[in-house]
């Protein structure tokens, strides 16, 4: 009976202890696979992520492909993640359909998934942290409204980057819906970029010729709104709305070639995303919250607030 | 395991109070390290955080110093725009710009917010947007009136936006008339220069610094980014509190030791977050082994009470055990236990008195023995004296009438008698020779009391050498003539018979026709317990009996029946047993 107790006593307390210490020394490996490389948005998610890492002493690890197109790349990164036995993964899938089944493996080998900005169609992660994309989409074409006079015709461009992600179809449905509302405003053209300058500039430009009537532009990612720019110049003609916060961007916005501004807080998105994981991986359920948006023009980019949403990566 | 509750064992006892103590005491000395330690880091720890971030703020001081110090250079070259043609001013400023990669642009501007003086050669804005700016208006109002901005995108270039903390004052300067003029001149330092001062301050693990302006409001936090997307939040109003110093609070779940210090030139407040908790890892980390040493000491506490106790109490179980099994009887242990003084002093006085007893019991067995042998030993030599020096009187008597026949018979018997008698030293003998006996003895008798009596003696066949303690028969016949047949007016009869008895006794049956025993006679003559009479009837009997029963055991002895005038029966019962030789008999 004693000596019974006497090993419950010890192995109480060896445990205490080495629970203890585990939950003070775990290190979580992260590996944060975004769309591609470079670009400011997914720079901030990056710097997002970052921030979370100083805060909680993991190990990040970042995957991606040179160029968002490349789904196959980023098939292969998660791959990777899960080769590598990383603890968790955080992903923007760059195609609804084609990332299912290497997430799904991911999953089931027991690596917590957190997708970030966008999803899957028929496989779901672990957490999801996005903007509310729809809403951006009414608030692009609301704000896209309000700078023509009441019944004058619109007729809008639209150019996303990636044709499969869900992102871009929210907002592309939600223009259309918001466009359908509204009397005497068309999307003409609807198509991608591939988050390609030059097959943007190509398109606006060829639409442009073909249909002259054209006054408005959307441009739904940053170098696909490089492309429009190069292809309107100095045009004040068409209004334009653009996703980004590039410095060419702000420069366009100062000089009223981009009419608007739309930014989303992609840092936000970063840190969410890594601290989400590791709740996950500690257990815990993480915060259910949208990332934040805002339209950003000309007069309001030198807000206190807008600064800091406008220029985050800028240094 | 026992489950008997009631008075614990010495061991039980010892090991509890050896624990207790002990581990009490292990436990009070954990206890006042812990709190010592435990307050003494704390204190190094404010201590250590408190210097850093008064470094921060040293460093800090001597930054702005620096740029105060080329604030006043170009001031002064502001002044001497007589003497150095403009560009010639500019290119000293430029110089020292150039020199320093944390300062982006020095610019002296007009009230109306044209430039006068630029180290730069971009297209600045227009006048009217730069007058509007925060850094333009603050530091209006007087000459040496200075302003800190706090971090900002500059402004002041078309298509630039680098992030800049502004540095403004309001300085006088010659204007190209010759005329003592007002003027705004701005230095825009890098941000990252300025925030790398504190990024680099590390409190704690996730400790950090941050400035709060005069109102209270962030002019620069590390976590700006998550503090706007509402991730993060700062308790500011804690620190509006302590204007001054330092203090710990409790902040979202989280114990803080904020240090709050002023900073010099810039109307700021630097104030340094720690997180107890990660201060205090040492602790945890000494916490752990601690516990470790801790629980390390109980457990062997436990094992040596336990041990201690044992090698106490074992000898006392030992000499307990021992105490048992003397106590059922058994003596042939040594009753000696080793350990420690006072129990082997107490074994060894139990092993003497147990000794002791030892040696009475065998005494006592022994003299017992003794004297069973020395009353066999007496019963058997007792031969009455008398009977002799009546036979012998006899014999002297039939001599003086010359009856040599009588004399003959009578001293055959009586030899017959002794050589019997002896056997050489043998107790047990033939039954015929038992009887020769007897007969002798009666031929004696008969001589003696001359023909008062007749007597007949008979034995089943085959009984002859059946062995029984020899002289059993003759007290009987010698108490039949003595008490029964003397007495006798008429013939007197003795008869003995031999016979078996089932299961497995010999019966010597003597039958006289004497005059008998009354009841209370009869109840008496074979107990321990009734009246003694010297010589009186029975003490032969009672011999015979106890003889008897001493060696044969007392399912056997006599069985006596007896009436007044009738006679009496006296049947001795003894155990049939395996025939023996008889004794050889020098041919007579």
């Amino acid at each position: 009976m004693k000596r019974v107790l006497l090993i419950l006593l010890i192995t109480t307390l060896l445990l205490g202890c080495s629970n203890k210490q585990q939950a003070q020394n775990k290190t979580y490996r992260i590996a944060v696979i975004t769309m591609m490389q470079g670009g400011e948005f997914w720079g901030a998610l990056k710097n997002g992520a970052r921030s979370a890492r100083s805060a909680t002493g993991s190990v990040l690890e970042f995957l991606a492909p040179v160029n968002e197109s490349d789904y196959e790349g980023q098939i292969s990164a998660v791959q990777r993640a899960i080769d590598q036995q990383f603890d968790a993964i955080v992903l923007s899938p760059s195609h609804y359909t084609r990332l299912e089944d290497v997430v799904a493996k991911a999953r089931s080998k027991g690596i917590k998934v957190v997708f970030a900005d966008t999803s899957l169609m028929n496989v779901h992660p672990d957490f999801f942290i996005t903007a509310d994309y729809q809403a951006i989409g009414k608030a692009m074409a609301e704000h896209a409204f309000s700078h023509f006079a009441e019944g004058e015709p619109i007729k809008a461009l639209v150019l996303g980057s990636m044709p499969n992600t869900s992102s871009m179809t929210a907002i592309v449905e939600a223009l259309a819906a918001n466009f359908a509302k509204k009397e005497g405003a068309e999307i003409v053209y609807a198509t991608y970029s591939f988050t390609d300058e030059a097959i943007a500039k190509d398109i606006t430009t060829s639409a442009l010729a073909s249909d002259p009537s054209i006054n408005l532009i959307f441009a739904l990612e940053e170098y696909t709104a490089h492309g429009v720019a190069n292809a309107l110049k100095e045009n004040q003609q068409v209004h334009f709305i653009a996703f980004g916060t590039t410095q060419y961007e702000i420069q366009l916005l100062e000089r009223g070639v981009i009419d608007a501004l739309v930014v989303v807080n992609s840092f936000n998105l970063g840190y969410r995303a890594v601290m989400a994981a590791i709740d996950l991986l500690n257990g815990i359920k993480p915060i259910e919250k949208l990332v934040d948006f805002d339209l950003v023009t000309k007069e309001s980019m030198f807000s206190e607030e807008h600064q800091r949403l406008l220029f985050q990566t800028l240094r | 395991m026992k489950s008997i509750r009631g008075p614990h064992s010495i061991k039980t006892i010892l090991s509890i109070a050896i624990a207790v103590v002990s581990i009490s005491f292990t436990l009070l000395v954990s206890a006042i390290l812990f709190t010592q330690f435990s307050s003494t880091i704390r204190e190094n720890a404010t201590v250590s955080t408190r210097e850093i971030v008064r470094q921060v703020n040293a460093n800090l001081n001597y930054y702005t110093n620096d740029i105060l110090t080329i604030a006043g250079y170009a001031r002064d070259l502001a002044k001497q725009t007589n003497d150095l043609p403009r560009f010639e001013i500019e290119q000293r400023l430029r110089s020292i710009v150039d020199s320093r990669q944390d300062i982006v642009c020095l610019v002296l501007f007009n009230l109306e917010g044209e430039a006068v003086l630029s180290t730069s050669d971009a297209k600045l804005r227009s006048a009217k947007e730069i007058k509007d700016q925060t850094w333009f208006t603050r530091a209006l109002g007087g000459e040496g009136n200075f302003y800190f901005t706090g971090p900002h995108v500059q402004q002041l270039f078309t298509s630039s936006y680098p992030w800049v903390i502004t540095y403004s004052q309001q300085i006088s300067y010659l204007n190209e008339g010759g005329e003592t003029k007002y003027g705004l001149l701005a230095i825009d330092m890098n941000f990252w220069a300025v925030s790398e001062l504190c990024q680099n301050a590390r409190l704690g693990s996730t400790g950090y610094v941050y400035f709060i302006d005069n109102n209270g409001k962030i002019v620069y936090h590390p976590y700006q980014q998550l503090i706007n997307s509402d991730l993060f939040n700062e308790d500011l109003d804690a620190v509006q509190e302590h204007i001054f110093g330092t203090f710990t609070n409790t902040f979202e779940g989280r114990e803080r030791l904020v240090i709050v210090d002023t900073v010099n030139n810039a109307r700021w407040r630097i104030v340094g977050v720690a997180y107890m908790d990660e201060l205090m890892s040492g602790l945890d980390q000494y916490t752990t082994v601690m516990f470790l040493v801790l629980a390390f000491c109980i457990i062997i506490t436990i094992l040596l009470s336990r041990t201690v106790s044992a090698y106490i109490s074992r000898p006392i179980r030992e000499l307990e055990r021992l105490m048992n099994s003397v106590e059922r009887g058994d003596f042939s242990a040594p009753p000696t236990v080793g350990g420690n003084q006072e129990v082997a002093a107490l074994s060894q006085t139990f092993a003497l008195m147990v000794g002791r007893i030892r040696q009475l019991m065998d005494d006592i067995v022994e003299s017992q023995e003794m004297k069973r042998k020395f009353e066999l030993d007496a019963l058997q030599a007792k031969i009455n004296p008398h009977f002799l020096y009546n036979t012998l009187d006899s014999v002297v008597w039939m001599a003086e009438q010359n009856n040599t026949e009588g004399v003959i018979t009578m001293i055959t018997s009586l030899a017959k008698l002794f050589r019997i008698s002896i056997s050489k030293g043998r107790d047990i003998i033939t039954l015929s020779e038992e009887l020769e006996h007897v007969r002798n003895y009666l031929i004696i008798q008969q001589i003696r009391y001359r023909d008062k009596f007749e007597f007949s003696i008979s034995m089943e066949a085959g009984m002859e050498n059946l062995p029984t303690i020899k002289l059993i028969v003759q007290p009987i016949v010698e108490n039949a003539i003595y008490h029964g047949i003397k007495y006798l007016q008429e013939m007197g009869h003795i008869d003995i018979k031999v016979f078996k008895r089932k299961p497995g006794a010999v019966v010597i049956e003597v039958r006289d026709n004497g005059v008998g025993m009354d009841e209370q006679k009869l109840s008496n003559i074979l107990s321990y317990e009734g009246p003694h009479h010297k010589g009186g009837a029975g003490i032969g009997v009672r011999n015979v009996h106890q003889r008897i029963q001493l060696y044969y055991g007392s399912d056997y002895g006599l069985e006596i029946s007896s009436e007044l005038d009738e006679g009496t029966l006296v049947r001795l019962v003894i155990p049939e047993q395996a025939p023996i030789h008889p004794i050889k008999v020098a041919s007579s």
